[in-house]
């Protein structure tokens, strides 16, 4: 019985943590960072160059997903290559490159929701606030924290993927995962909303004021604040999402949206930032 | 800027960035942030007070950056290690005061206009690579197995070196010297310095709205979002408050599914 060394599985784990977009294009994505860490394990499973060249074709396809969390693919990679190794007749090509195809969608989605779009940018928002008056302490709690937990997490699921092998996909696409992911999501909507909030400040100039009088008798801003604080604001995020959510408008077509706007906005006097030197 | 001070960064922003030497977690994702790679910024800059004070309304614009299947909005090193050295330089040649409104618009203005810098570097450097796996591919197919390790991590710093170190070096000498008569070319009254300030306060709504895309599947979950952004318009909820408070709905929601999944089905329900 072949057994894959702790060794071996941490060399497969450093390389795909270090590696996995450091040779990105756009034509095989994570591929080399898949073989590149894949080797440790089929060059202990396998004495000749010749099986193990053999073996590596395996992993040629296509590969791409949010590579922090596609670390349990990896993972999972290894037992399987470790169990085929061992002479278990149901592990092939197309079992591996099923598994592989059929998590990467689903791994990106998660990834990209929860990972990128919600933990960094709570833990940013942490960062930021620390940060106020230009305090070095909020790039040093970043640097730490973040590190440390992307870390744990990537080597906790590198490793329970190695455990569970093919029975790990059970695991991501349950309905324990998608009810924790749900959960998740909704922690994010709240924060994003708060978020919009606190660093959004879009204000209009627009006041009105009657012949002979200094005082305008209608400042548009203190109206609409006096109806829902920061309405404005929302107002923009809101049709910013909307452009990109329903119109399917590119992050930066509604960027060069908001430069003609700005313009537009400024010609006409709706807007002014009244900043001097 | 010095010319060492400029290789210097251009040197850090071949290691960071979505694709950079770092590695993903420690390049893209820790020292690509304008208000992480600040420190980096000020340490060569010798005032990190200042880098950091620069960089908070840049990190609002760029707030979450998803890059869903490998396309980018912007590959954040520019922002950080173009535009936060050649802000910090402008807002310094006029006397700014850096926590001042005017250093915070000015420093939200540079970091949209150089964001199109780095996604321009992303695909370059991603092209560049090419060449590295085409040989790969080749070694791969004489057996030579161990060329994927030099194609995935050695041969790619060629492209950060030519895509990213040279023309960083470059923008930041020929910018910081060009910024010093930023002052009198362009009035703070004029219509377009007007425009461009209004422009670094609307950004931040576009960055906002990325990071609502992807939490939002069904418009009926912009409700949470307005309710989250009303504890902190209108009640004055801190952003650590409001993580307490939306930990609690997680939990329900959580707590609902999970009994819906597990107990005998009562009803059909919508979800809450």
């Amino acid at each position: 019985m072949k057994k894959v060394s702790k060794k071996a599985l941490n060399q497969s784990f450093w390389r795909w943590w270090y590696g996995n977009l450091t040779g990105f294009t756009h034509e095989h994505m994570q591929t080399f960072a898949y073989m590149w860490a894949m080797l440790p394990i089929i060059g202990e499973m396998y004495a000749s160059d010749e099986e193990r060249s053999a073996k590596l074709v395996t992993y040629y396809p296509f590969f791409n997903t949010e590579p922090q969390i596609g670390a349990i693919v990896v993972g999972i990679t290894a037992g399987l290559e470790e169990a085929r190794a061992n002479g278990n007749t149901d592990v092939d090509d197309e079992m591996i490159n099923g598994i592989r195809a059929g998590l990467m969608g689903p791994l990106a989605g998660i990834g990209d929701a929860l990972i990128v779009g919600t933990y960094i940018p709570i833990l940013l928002g942490i960062s930021l606030g620390f940060a106020e008056g230009g305090n070095i302490i909020g790039p040093l709690f970043y640097i730490v924290v973040w590190n440390a937990t992307i870390l744990a997490f990537m080597r906790f699921i590198y490793f329970k993927g190695y455990e569970l092998g093919g029975s790990a996909v059970e695991v991501i696409v349950g309905e324990q995962a998608n009810a924790v992911k749900n959960a998740a999501i909704t922690l994010g909507q709240i924060i994003v909303g708060a978020m919009a909030a606190s660093w959004v400040s879009i204000r209009t100039s627009i006041a009105l004021t009657a012949p002979g009088e200094d005082v305008p008798y209608l400042v548009l801003q203190n109206s609409l604040d006096g109806a829902f604080p920061g309405l404005l604001t929302l107002c923009f995020v809101l049709f910013c999402w909307w452009l990109m959510a329903k119109k399917s408008l590119s992050p930066v077509k509604v960027m060069l949206l908001m430069v003609v706007i700005a313009l537009v906005g400024v010609l006409l006097g709706v807007f002014d930032p009244g900043l001097n030197y | 800027m010095s010319l060492i001070q400029c290789i210097i960064l251009g040197i850090i922003a071949g290691c960071t960035g979505v694709l950079g030497a770092w590695g993903t977690s420690v390049a893209n994702y820790t020292f690509s942030r304008p208000l992480v790679g600040a420190l980096l910024v000020g340490i060569v800059l010798g005032d990190i007070q200042g880098a950091i004070l620069i960089a908070i309304p840049m990190q609002i614009i760029y707030i979450a950056l998803v890059t869903p299947g490998g396309t980018v909005a912007a590959d954040l090193r520019a922002v950080t290690y173009i535009g936060i050295p050649l802000a910090y330089v402008a807002a310094k040649s006029q006397g700014l005061d850096f926590s001042g409104a005017e250093a915070y618009g000015l420093a939200g203005a540079f970091g949209a206009l150089v964001g199109t810098v780095g996604t321009v570097m992303f695909y370059g450097t991603a092209m560049m690579n090419l060449l590295w796996q085409h040989y790969g591919w080749a070694q791969l197919d004489k057996g030579n197995y161990k060329i994927v390790g030099k194609v995935d991590a050695l041969f790619p710093l060629i492209s950060q070196i030519v895509i990213n170190v040279i023309p960083t070096i470059l923008i930041l000498n020929v910018g910081s010297n060009a910024i010093a008569s930023f002052k009198e070319a362009l009035p703070m009254g004029s219509w377009y310095m007007k425009t461009l300030f209004t422009i670094g306060s609307l950004l931040p709504a576009v960055g906002i709205a990325i990071l609502l895309k992807s939490v939002v599947t069904k418009t009926s979950d912009l409700l949470f979002f307005v309710f989250g952004f009303a504890l902190a318009a209108a009640m004055g909820v801190s952003l650590l408050a409001a993580t307490a408070i939306g930990g609690v709905f997680a939990y329900l929601n959580y707590r609902l599914a999970t009994i819906h999944s597990a107990g005998p089905v009562i009803s059909d329900e919508e979800d809450i």
